[in-house]
């Protein structure tokens, strides 16, 4: 983990972990609406609110870049839900934001990492800012046109005054009471502005040299003209004056044109009170965290308590007291906005606000006269905000509501925890079962006729294994976020390949162990690519000359089987040739029996096989092939197997067969002298006690088995591992048939004891150092009766071999 | 003559668990120690080294068991009711079982009596040494844990 200022390390887990969660689904609601090719007011709130939360937490992690780069996504956001503009190429809008995200993403994978720098976002942030120009742009003239859509008249109406007219603006500046040395004050606010303007003059003058001057200006406040430069307004410059520090006021006597557009921004403040949500914790960083967002969009801000940052008793105060926040901003909707979007913000009251907005010349456009009405209409109905204060009680009320609904529509019901605890409780569950193993079949109780404990102990048993599948569920997570990602994988390949596909969830809901769908990702998305690049045809004309629908079809399902989940990505482009298939397949050298010998799915299933397509475009062929065999062996690290199933010029299915879960294995019991082995049961192809003419030797000495005519290496287990065996003929041991990454091969142990589910458990890190997992032991677990197993891992036996 | 010995000291001085090994007494400090056990059922894991006699099952949990003699390259002697695992526990929370022939008391040492392990020439002797004990009743070997089990 990158290094975070003190105390905030702890906080950067949950940083990374809240930021992932919504960029996946920023993601989604931009799948969804590039879908249906528009957005919604819901849709556009949303990705205001993920961004501007985003920012907030970035800002606070001391992230800077990141939280820019969320910025400027939610200021082009927030033109497009202020203004409403007709947006004329969604492709680049969805081609901004999605590489933003992507951004966005990386960023969070490398601030997980020890040394961490932080990327440069600038040319991508400047790339956002001028698209939201082009967008504020064109909402301009639209707004002029009606009027009735007050908050953008009143945006565009100074951008319209400054464009018209480059005559000078004036404006007197005021500086805070008592802040002595008004005169470098003055030339403070000078320097900031001078970049910006392309012309500029003050009085009184001589400032830098004069220092009387500051009585002037304390008498007559400080007067400057100015004419904005290119690319900027009169308004930012307006800004940048009042955000100078220790400057309280900054009226504009003449805009530009010299209309008296009198916009009275001064020191007003707007007081509101801030509620956090119960339980939330660490009230005083959350009300840093607001501080720290509205900052932005305000003037000033003051606060109380004042030493948030510092002293974590003022927490007690803010739940019990609230948080005061005064701010002074031409746009305190704006403000309280941003208030409410805030993570865990419950509620906040207005205490009193004198807005500027009736000063504004937007005090005679509709929307201020339906105020009143609005207020009629919504007569107050949370207890949160009893007084909402007058002249903007309409956007607080607005805002109220949507608080009100949001706290009462989605209870939160879930909660986060770090995936170790879990693992922990898993341990114990295990080891209660080991334990109330260990108490009723206790040797002491032997001989003994106890029908009152046994009845106790069936109980236990009975609570014993709820409780197991209780803990169990708690790590099961739906598929559904793994197959979420490939919608993206998707979109991408469409615009890339040009290939008009669908994309089906079938079963999303199916849970997985969260372990394993970790695991999962991967070779999903390379089955997802192979189907997007190699399944789904090239023409459209191809598609419909077999019959098809010109849009291709690729479906992601998940299903529950007999303790193991089934996924099957399927597609109906133009199938596997199997002739082809085999033919290569020759060509490759893979076959072991004459070509006439295979089965068609023996075939398809080549196309795993390690060296089937080392080069040449296996393409071609419509066949898959490229990187298959690294899939199927993700595929088999977890536990799980694939297999293809294709009808040529009807489409081809994968299917994915995984284990609930990672930590349970089905295993069989088998023993070795005193030493006692589980072997998974999903390796073990048949037992049998083998027959003198099974034994066949070739020129090494090395022992094969014979079974229905194919040869097997037979592997002496206690000769493998150098232990004493209960007996060394292997005739009157037991030989098992195992298999593994398509490999086969005998074991032989002395015998089977009996099958049963097994906790895993991995092997200290001291016995890691020697290579156990090498030497085919995958970890241990612990019977009943409190001895240990050690699991077999079959694929390395038979791969060491 | 405290310095530079690693050891841990409390106001007191170093508490430190003495036990048998053959005929010498050594120490390991107790932050180290989790438990002391009785020998019980080890369970052998194949292809590791020979001082590794295997894992048993503490609780649940899964730990390796190590002897000190065949660390030390001495000859094993049958275990009896007076062997013992002395269940030591990393800071990483890793935890190793250790056979000794038999565990005397946990005593608190003053720092004036622990010495300097003396360098050696010779790469084997003293290397799983931390620092010598020199106590009335004689000298005792304080072992370091890290170098015992890790290398």
């Amino acid at each position: 983990m990158a290094k975070f200022e003190a105390g905030m390390e702890a906080m950067a887990d949950m940083y990374v972990f809240e930021t992932t969660t919504l960029l996946e689904q920023l993601d989604q609601i931009l799948m969804k609406t590039e879908n249906e090719s528009s957005f919604g007011e819901e849709e556009i709130n949303e990705i205001f609110r993920t961004m501007h939360t985003i920012k907030g937490s970035s800002a606070m992690m001391g992230l800077d870049n990141m939280s820019k780069l969320a910025h400027a996504i939610e200021d082009m956001f927030y033109v497009i839900r202020e203004d409403n503009p007709v947006i004329t190429s969604m492709e680049t809008l969805y081609d901004i934001v999605f590489n933003a995200s992507d951004l966005m993403k990386a960023e969070i994978e490398l601030i997980q990492e020890d040394e961490y720098t932080a990327t440069d976002f600038s040319e991508q942030i400047a790339r956002i800012k001028a698209y939201a120009a082009v967008l504020k742009g064109e909402a301009a003239p639209e707004a002029a046109a009606a009027p009735a859509q007050a908050a953008p008249a009143a945006q565009a109406a100074p951008a319209a005054a400054s464009s018209a007219a480059p005559s000078l603006t004036s404006v007197k500046v005021y500086f805070e009471d008592d802040c002595k040395m008004e005169n470098l004050r003055a030339l403070l606010v000078i320097n900031r502005i001078t970049d910006s303007c392309s012309q500029l003059e003050y009085v009184p003058e001589d400032i830098e040299t004069n220092g009387d001057t500051a009585q002037i200006i304390v008498n007559t406040g400080f007067n400057i003209s100015f004419a904005p430069a290119d690319g900027t307004t009169i308004d930012a410059i307006v800004d940048i004056i009042r955000t100078t520090p220790n400057v309280k006021k900054c009226d504009i006597i003449a805009r530009g044109s010299g209309v008296a557009v009198a916009k009275t921004v001064s020191g007003d403040m707007t007081s509101v009170r801030v509620y956090f949500e119960d339980d939330c914790k660490m009230e005083n960083l959350r009300a840093l965290l607001v501080v720290n967002t509205i900052k932005e969009v305000c003037d000033s801000v003051t606060y109380e308590p004042a030493d948030i940052e510092n002293n974590m008793d003022t927490c007690k105060t803010i739940i019990e007291e609230g948080f005061l926040v005064n701010f002074a901003s031409d746009k305190p909707q704006m403000v309280l906005q941003t208030i409410e979007s805030t993570p865990c913000v419950k509620s906040y009251e207005v205490i009193e606000d004198d807005a500027p907005k009736a000063e504004a010349p937007k005090a005679d456009t509709p929307a201020a006269q339906a105020a009143p009405a609005a207020q009629a209409a919504a007569p107050a109905p949370k207890a949160e905000a009893p007084k909402a204060a007058a002249p903007a009680a309409q956007s607080k009320e607005q805002i109220n509501n949507t608080i009100a609904n949001k706290g009462g529509g989605a209870k939160q019901s879930l909660i986060s925890v770090n995936l170790n605890k879990l693992d922990t409780l898993v341990d114990l569950v295990g080891e209660i079962v080991i334990t109330e193993a260990m108490v009723t079949s206790n040797p002491d109780l032997k001989g003994l006729r106890l029908d009152n404990f046994q009845k106790a102990a069936r109980q236990l048993r009975k609570l014993n294994s709820e409780l197991q599948d209780a803990v169990m569920s708690i790590r099961m997570v739906p598929i559904s976020g793994a197959f979420n990602k490939m919608t993206r994988i998707v979109r991408d390949m469409k615009v890339k390949l040009n290939k008009d596909v669908d994309l089906i969830f079938e079963g999303e809901e199916t849970e997985v162990d969260k372990s394993i769908i970790d695991q999962l990702n991967d070779p999903l998305m390379h089955m997802v690519r192979n189907s997007m690049d190699h399944g789904i045809e090239d023409n459209v004309e191809d598609r419909i000359a077999a019959g098809k629908s010109p849009k291709g079809k690729i479906t992601l399902s998940a299903y529950n089987a007999s303790g193991e989940v089934i996924i099957v990505i399927a597609d109906d482009g133009g199938g596997i040739n199997p002739e082809k298939v085999l033919a290569k397949a020759e060509k490759n050298g893979i076959l072991t029996r004459p070509a006439s010998d295979y089965s068609e799915k023996e075939i398809l299933n080549m196309i795993m096989l390690p060296g089937f397509s080392t080069n040449e475009q296996v393409t071609e062929y419509s066949g898959r092939g490229v990187g298959m065999d690294v899939v199927r062996k993700n595929i088999e690290k977890i536990g799980g197997s694939v297999s293809v199933d294709s009808k040529y010029g009807q489409g081809t299915s994968f299917i994915i067969k995984i284990p609930l879960s990672l930590s349970i294995v089905d295993g069989m019991e088998v023993s070795v002298g005193q030493s006692i082995f589980t072997i998974p049961i999903n390796s073990i192809k048949e037992s049998f006690k083998a027959k003198p003419s099974q034994l066949v030797k070739d020129t090494d000495g090395q022992e094969m088995i014979m079974i229905r005519g194919e040869c097997f290496p037979l592997i002496r287990l206690y000769d493998m591992y150098d232990l004493e065996p209960a007996t060394d003929d292997l005739y009157e041991g037991i030989v098992i048939l195992v298999e593994a990454e398509g490999k086969r091969a005998c074991l032989l142990a002395d015998e089977l004891i009996g099958e049963q589910q097994v906790v895993v458990k991995p092997f200290s890190p001291l016995l890691n150092n020697y290579n156990v997992k090498q030497n085919g032991m995958a970890g241990c677990s612990i019977l009943g009766d409190g001895s240990i197993t050690i699991i077999l891992d079959v694929g390395n036996i038979i791969t060491d071999f | 003559m405290a310095e530079n010995t690693n050891v841990t000291y409390t106001a007191d001085g170093a508490e430190v668990l003495f036990f048998d090994i053959g005929d010498t007494v050594y120490g390991i400090e107790i932050k180290y120690i989790n438990e002391i056990i009785g020998i019980e059922q080890i369970t052998v894991v194949p292809k590791i080294p020979d001082h590794i006699k295997g894992v048993i099952n503490i609780r649940g949990k899964v730990v390796p068991v190590i002897s000190i003699r065949k660390r030390f390259g001495m000859e094993e002697i049958p275990y009896d009711d007076r062997t013992c695992i002395v269940v030591i526990e990393f800071e990483d929370g890793q935890q190793v079982g250790v056979i000794v022939d038999r565990v005397h008391e946990v005593v608190v040492v003053n720092k004036d009596i622990i010495s300097k392990v003396p360098d050696s020439k010779s790469v084997n002797s003293n290397r799983y040494l931390k620092s010598i004990i020199n106590m009335e009743s004689g000298i005792r070997l304080l072992l370091d844990c890290d170098k015992l089990i890790m290398d």
